[in-house]
């Protein structure tokens, strides 16, 4: 054999070894090449923010689910897709992950709205989805628990936690009497103001709604909304816009004073990181006197465990950022999956439905509980102040109230909330 | 915008048709769905076309009465499971919505006209998003089922599959393609090119040419309606997007894109709309920007539309609004 051959031999050699050193799928159980994960989120616009975090999130579990050997034996593939926070685009990312690109598993979609229009659309894919972030509640009462629709599967808490633990948190402040409202302008908005004034009342008979404001989605000037809540002389303010343009209100509210004239302000999806990114230089500052209170679906410095330590670790060298909820919950979708799988021994659709049947599983997020009759995941949130931790490079929320998940969630039969103003 | 046929072109539209007959049966269900929005954005282009390229009026406002059509079939179908019902009801109100709103948008043209429309278009945007206990809101209708294609009595056909559901879309498709072409080539349609080329000859020469701008703009909302009433059984929801002036945007682009002086010029700009859009997703999330980039391009190289280079190779000059008819 001349040199020159056997360098022809090489390339042929190294394919071999490859093939025996690689981590090899070929023992796949369920009878597919890959197990294919279609993902997506609103990647651009802005809160495109989340879309990328739900797009690291799956790619971070694929790659982690891979290197340990696949899910039966099976390698996992993701592909993402940007939903643009739109309907229509979504309903056709979802036809195009499963009938073109063949996935046999949909997870992702910020947006209530774009759930809401792919979750109809399940069933006659025969696929499941779980949702890591749209928060609408008729997601998991109206479409599940009411209609049926069993291929909707959510793995992050709905708007409970941005509206029942508000009035949780509140409900022993006697000094705060008088509640206005800086609200999205849509479902999401609408739904948590009123779950918020129905559990308050509940316990505090004496409070009073005394003012609201709506912006929509792009509002750039809150001043307008801020000045027409603040006329109304409230000891505290409920807000739900969020991503940015939480970051904006926040800041405008600061220029107007409101933080020297209430006692509390509630910022639900407050204590999500880039949130938590926009507001650290005054939080370091002490601008908001230790009024503003905030929540998320998850947050980085909580619960206290290996798995959720280590999950940052790994999230940090990866990324080069930290995680926010809609990353963790993805992740922890994969591993939902990936047990249930397992279990099922097949990537059927119903099949895996009945797999998650009385799932009770340990994610960086904490311990998730499947609910089968409305195929929520249901886990404990913690809310809190933003504050500085020397650990962290940006503010985290601190002086943490944690409720037990079976407090503040709905539970079923459900009652109607009004998703109108 | 000759209305003969040559044997050739006959050949291929033959060949096409049963292309698009025979397509469920050869490809999976993802090129069936893509044909169906190819089809109903080339109705709703067609409708938009009959108003810019044939009466020289530009709307930005055609995506109001394409949700007017969805949301109006959508809200049918929830309630009366028919799709006859939901699809009629679609394209009459559409209309209807069409012939109100024309009646005031017609007294203008030019850029006075376009903003009316962008007004009025964005009017009924706001409509769809504010009145959420009729129209869902944010969230939209959510579940609109493919409800069975029925005359109770005569007979009743399941369309629920999207296989079937695709036949219904192409009937429909084709029957418009179809009554299009017979309407632009009738004294009608000479009417507006007409008034599209002078409309003080026009007025001279005894066209009405206020009653005649309302008619294209009512059947220009008809198309708009019919695109809509198709989509919401496609999609089972309807958000108010499909209101918004971004919508009003795509028969624009697809009838720039195929040629606004050709008939089927809006047809080839549908296609070319979702083929080009459909490969970039594939590869980035950037699909906009490189979007952009090919719609540049293809605006640039191919002034009169895509279709253009079918007229030049047969040695046809394109007709210019304003030129005499050769």
């Amino acid at each position: 054999m001349n040199a020159r051959r056997s360098v022809s031999y090489v390339p042929f050699l190294l394919l071999v070894l490859a093939f025996f050193c690689s981590p090899t799928y070929s023992q796949c159980k369920v009878g597919v090449p890959a197990i294919k994960v279609g993902a997506q989120g609103a990647a651009s616009g802005p809160h495109s923010d989340y879309g990328r975090q739900i797009e690291m999130g799956s790619i971070m579990a694929m790659e982690e689910i891979n290197a340990a050997g696949g899910i039966l034996g099976c390698k996992v593939e993701v592909r993402f897709m940007d939903d643009e926070n739109k309907a229509a685009t979504g309903v056709r990312n979802a036809r195009m992950l499963v009938t073109d690109w063949g996935a046999h598993f949909l997870v992702g979609t910020d947006s209530s709205g774009v759930a809401m229009a792919i979750a109809p659309v399940l069933a006659e894919l025969k696929r499941i989805e779980f949702f890591t972030h749209a928060a609408t509640h008729r997601l998991t009462e109206e479409l599940v628990a009411q209609k049926g629709m069993r291929e909707i599967v959510r793995v992050s808490v709905p708007v409970y936690q941005d509206a029942i633990i508000a009035a949780l948190i509140f409900k022993d402040r006697k000094d705060i009497k008088r509640w206005a409202n800086i609200g999205a302008d849509y479902e999401y908005g609408y739904v948590s103001w009123n779950l918020f004034k129905e559990t308050l009342k509940k316990f505090r008979p004496d409070v009073e709604f005394v003012g609201e404001a709506w912006a929509p989605f792009l509002t750039l000037d809150f001043s307008p909304h801020i000045s027409a809540v603040m006329a109304q002389k409230p000891d505290a303010i409920f807000a739900t816009p969020w991503a940015g343009e939480a970051v904006q209100l926040l800041r405008q509210a600061l220029l107007q004073g409101v933080f020297d004239n209430t006692q509390a302000w509630w910022q639900a999806m407050g204590g999500s990181v880039d949130v938590l990114e926009g507001i650290t230089n005054e939080v370091k500052a002490d601008r908001f006197k230790g009024k503003l209170w905030a929540t998320a679906r998850y947050i980085h410095n909580w619960p206290d465990t290996v798995e959720n330590k280590q999950f940052i670790e790994r999230f940090q060298k990866r990324w080069k950022r930290l995680p926010n909820y809609s990353a963790e919950t993805t992740y922890s979708a994969f591993f939902i999956m990936k047990a249930a799988v397992e279990k099922a021994g097949s990537v059927e659709t119903s099949r895996v439905i009945d797999a998650m049947k009385g799932m009770n599983i340990r994610n960086p997020g904490g311990v998730r509980v499947f609910r089968d009759a409305d195929h929520q995941f249901i886990y404990n949130v913690p809310a809190g102040r933003p504050v500085i931790d020397p650990r962290f490079p940006i503010a985290v929320l601190g002086d943490l109230k944690i409720f037990p998940a079976k407090d503040y969630y709905r539970h079923p039969p459900f009652t109607p909330v009004s998703a109108a103003k | 915008m000759s209305g003969r046929i040559s044997p050739r072109l006959a050949i291929a539209l033959a060949a096409l048709l049963l292309a698009l007959l025979l397509l469920p049966w050869v490809a999976g269900r993802y090129p069936v769905y893509l044909v169906m929005h190819i089809l109903i954005l080339a109705v709703f282009s067609l409708g938009f076309n009959l108003l810019f390229g044939y009466t020289g009026l530009l709307s930005f406002g055609q995506a109001g009465f394409f949700a007017v059509g969805a949301y109006a079939c959508a809200k049918i179908l929830l309630v009366v499971p028919n799709l006859f019902l939901g699809l009629i009801g679609g394209v009459v109100i559409a209309g209807v919505f069409a012939l109100v709103l024309g009646a005031l948008s017609v007294r203008h043209t030019r850029i006075y006209f376009s903003m009316l429309t962008l007004a009025f278009g964005m009017m009924i945007y706001s409509v769809a998003w504010k009145w959420r206990d009729f129209t869902g809101g944010d969230d939209g209708l959510v579940g609109i089922p493919r409800a069975p294609l029925e005359i109770p009595g005569v007979f009743s056909v399941s369309v629920s599959a999207i296989e079937a559901y695709y036949y219904v879309v192409v009937a429909l498709s084709l029957l418009a393609i179809y009554v299009m072409r017979r309407l632009v080539h009738s004294p009608l349609g000479l009417a507006l090119q007409a008034i599209r080329d002078s409309e003080t000859r026009a007025a001279y020469a005894g066209i009405a040419v206020r009653k005649y701008r309302l008619v294209a703009f009512t059947i220009a909302g008809v198309y708009a309606g019919l695109a809509g009433a198709m989509l919401s059984p496609l999609e089972n929801t309807i958000t108010p997007p499909v209101a918004h002036w971004s919508t009003s945007a795509e028969p624009v682009l697809a009838t720039l894109l195929g040629g606004i002086h050709s008939f089927g010029g809006p047809i080839v700009g549908a296609a070319l709309f979702y083929i080009i859009r459909d490969v970039i997703v594939r590869f980035t999330e950037y699909w906009l920007l490189v979007f952009g980039i090919i719609v540049v391009a293809l605006v640039m190289g191919f002034p009169e539309g895509v279709m253009s280079v079918f007229r030049k190779n047969r040695g046809q000059t394109p007709m210019k609004p304003g030129s005499d008819p050769k």
